[in-house]
């Protein structure tokens, strides 16, 4: 959308209150849904539960494909479609729900700086280890991407997307990086994030912000996750208050209905074959 | 450890120790924390085709990419970051990472894809240092890289023109310039009163911006507009790159460089470091008086102006018309 489409798109959401039937979509959680996705989808849902905004997961087999910008997750709310974090949090704020606005001009550069790490190291190691490292990508991520579709569809689909992800990785400079050093990139991430969040509760004061979501995301669905090596979680698991901090989230916002057992409601990712 | 170290990198112009992001930032931090480094310009060399610069060689072994750089000197105990507590130095791994997302696709886009700059100051600045057959092609091959990487990144799929990845990719920039000037405030460095690799890297990004002679220059105007930015840069360029300090990095000297702002061969150094300051202030003296000429001029009633008051702002710029 250009700018002016998107300001006119804010104003229109300004003017109405968060409906009942707010719907996210994801890939299938069971067969389909691959690493980077599925963190980026609960960093979404933690934060709209942050907000205390009330939300259906609905799981489409081609939910990439109806996003607006190509990427998951993507809410349907009233009748706007909004994908991606980063224009979710704007949409929201734009209905008056915002979990910044405590946050002074230094703390909100510190803020987006570290949501920015996040993006440039961790989803972007999440992508690398995925769609680069030969192993993963045979055994895992292309079947688990191409499964909904018939024989000579999946094959076409699943290397259209792996030659597209290659692409990108070469264009910032991650494709000459080996596994070791995208592993240490990781581990880097973690220690910075490490000592950000110190003995705190949340990353700024005590309450939860975008960050503590986006934290949450890709923490959680790393830790629970399996791939063929188990080195991704075990650099997280060597953070003992990352643990706790990503323990706490997970009780405070998603344990309630997962005890309710209503399906697609909870959080946790399935482990890979 | 006084291993010889060579860092190749391009030249320098436009009043900066090198004209090549990556290659000041490398050189900065060299400067912070006392390293010392001889310097192999690219230019003119067949380099320019197959190395990758910066690059750092030492003892046979070659780094290349400034944060691996920098992380070699820290091993080798050269550290500007000494002192600061473990949340600064985690602050400083995420302000990098904004710096990276946010500002290099608008810088690259300024330099690279914009055509009014591209023509008349990237590719002949570029071409004019590349030996013979290469001036054709490396500074093209530039422009495609730097332009699919910003599609590549910020081209998704509603923006589907460069027009429109261009409004978003210099919002972006704009916002992280605020976000740095705010938390720069009024220090003068980011951690504290020594430099360290994130005034590095700052510096690195700014300083070809603020410096370079661009025709057409949103970013520039707003970064002008954002004075602290501007004077740490310029602090930066006084006290590390101007001054004949002892252990200054021994700069290759070029006769054919122009500008005032070259560091000096360290012979007869105080005499040549104050006559450099004079024709510092002679220019900056001249320029002021250019600058009134044009106003006046170019002011329909010729109404008298006081001269501006930031002496920042008087790098040559011409007024430019918002693209």
């Amino acid at each position: 959308m250009s700018l002016a489409a998107e300001a006119f798109v804010s104003q229109i959401a300004a003017s109405e209150p968060w409906p009942e039937n707010a719907t996210l979509y994801q890939p299938l959680r069971d067969n389909q849904i691959l690493l980077s996705d599925c963190a980026s989808s609960l960093a979404v849902q933690a934060y709209l539960r942050m907000c205390d905004l009330p939300l259906r997961v609905c799981c489409r087999a081609n939910a990439e494909h109806m996003s607006p910008s190509g990427k998951v997750p993507f809410i349907h709310v009233g009748n706007q479609v909004v994908s991606e974090l980063g224009p979710i949090i704007q949409f929201t704020k734009a209905k008056g729900h915002s979990l910044s606005d405590v946050l002074d001009d230094v703390q909100r550069a510190e803020m987006k700086a570290y949501m920015e790490l996040m993006n440039n190291m961790l989803l972007t190691a999440e992508l690398y280890i995925q769609w680069c490292d030969e192993t993963t990508a045979a055994e895992i991520t292309r079947p688990r991407y191409s499964s909904p579709y018939p024989w000579p569809l999946k094959h076409i689909l699943a290397y259209q997307k792996q030659w597209e992800v290659r692409r990108k990785m070469s264009a910032v400079g991650w494709a000459e990086k080996t596994l070791e050093q995208v592993y240490e990139d990781v581990a880097q991430c973690c220690q910075a994030l490490s000592q950000r969040l110190g003995t705190q509760m949340y990353f700024f004061n005590r309450q939860p912000t975008e960050l503590d979501a986006l934290v949450f995301g890709h923490l959680f669905t790393i830790l629970t996750t399996q791939l063929t090596s188990n080195e991704l979680s075990d650099k997280v698991k060597t953070y003992s208050n990352l643990l706790t901090f990503v323990h706490r989230i997970e009780q405070t916002y998603f344990e309630g209905l997962n005890q309710a057992g209503q399906s697609g409601a909870g959080p946790w990712a399935p482990p890979e074959v | 450890m006084a291993a010889a170290m060579e860092l190749s990198c391009w030249g320098e112009g436009w009043g900066l120790p090198s004209v090549h992001t990556e290659s000041l930032v490398v050189l900065a931090y060299a400067k912070f924390s006392g390293a010392k480094l001889t310097i192999q310009p690219v230019d003119w060399t067949w380099k320019t085709l197959t190395g990758t610069v910066p690059a750092l060689h030492c003892e046979g072994h070659t780094v290349t990419e400034p944060a691996q750089i920098l992380n070699f000197l820290r091993k080798q105990r050269y550290n500007a970051d000494y002192e600061l507590s473990a949340k600064q130095g985690a602050d400083t791994l995420a302000y990098i990472a904004l710096l990276e997302e946010k500002l290099r696709p608008a810088l690259l886009h300024t330099f690279w894809v914009d055509t009014e700059n591209y023509t008349n100051l990237t590719r002949p600045w570029f071409a004019s240092r590349c030996p013979f057959p290469l001036n054709f092609f490396i500074p093209g091959r530039q422009a495609r890289v730097a332009l699919s990487l910003i599609l590549l990144t910020k081209g998704e799929s509603p923006l589907h023109s460069i027009t429109e990845v261009e409004a978003k990719v210099y919002n972006e920039a704009k916002e992280c310039l605020n976000l740095l000037s705010h938390r720069l405030g009024t220090s003068p460095y980011f951690f504290g009163k020594m430099p360290g690799s994130l005034d590095a890297f700052v510096f690195g990004y700014i300083a070809p911006l603020l410096k370079a002679s661009l025709p057409s220059g949103p970013l520039k105007q707003h970064l002008n507009q954002l004075t602290n930015l501007c004077q740490f840069c310029d602090a930066v360029l006084k006290t590390y790159f101007d001054d004949d300090a002892p252990g200054s990095l021994p700069v290759p000297f070029h006769p054919s460089a122009p500008s005032p702002g070259s560091p000096p061969v360290s012979q007869d150094a105080s005499v040549d470091a104050n006559l450099q300051k004079l024709t510092q202030l002679v220019n900056k003296e001249s320029n002021l008086i250019e600058k009134m000429d044009d106003n006046l001029r170019s002011s329909p009633q010729h109404k008298p102006r006081a001269p501006p008051a930031r002496p920042t702002t008087l790098s040559s710029q011409k007024n430019s018309t918002p693209a």
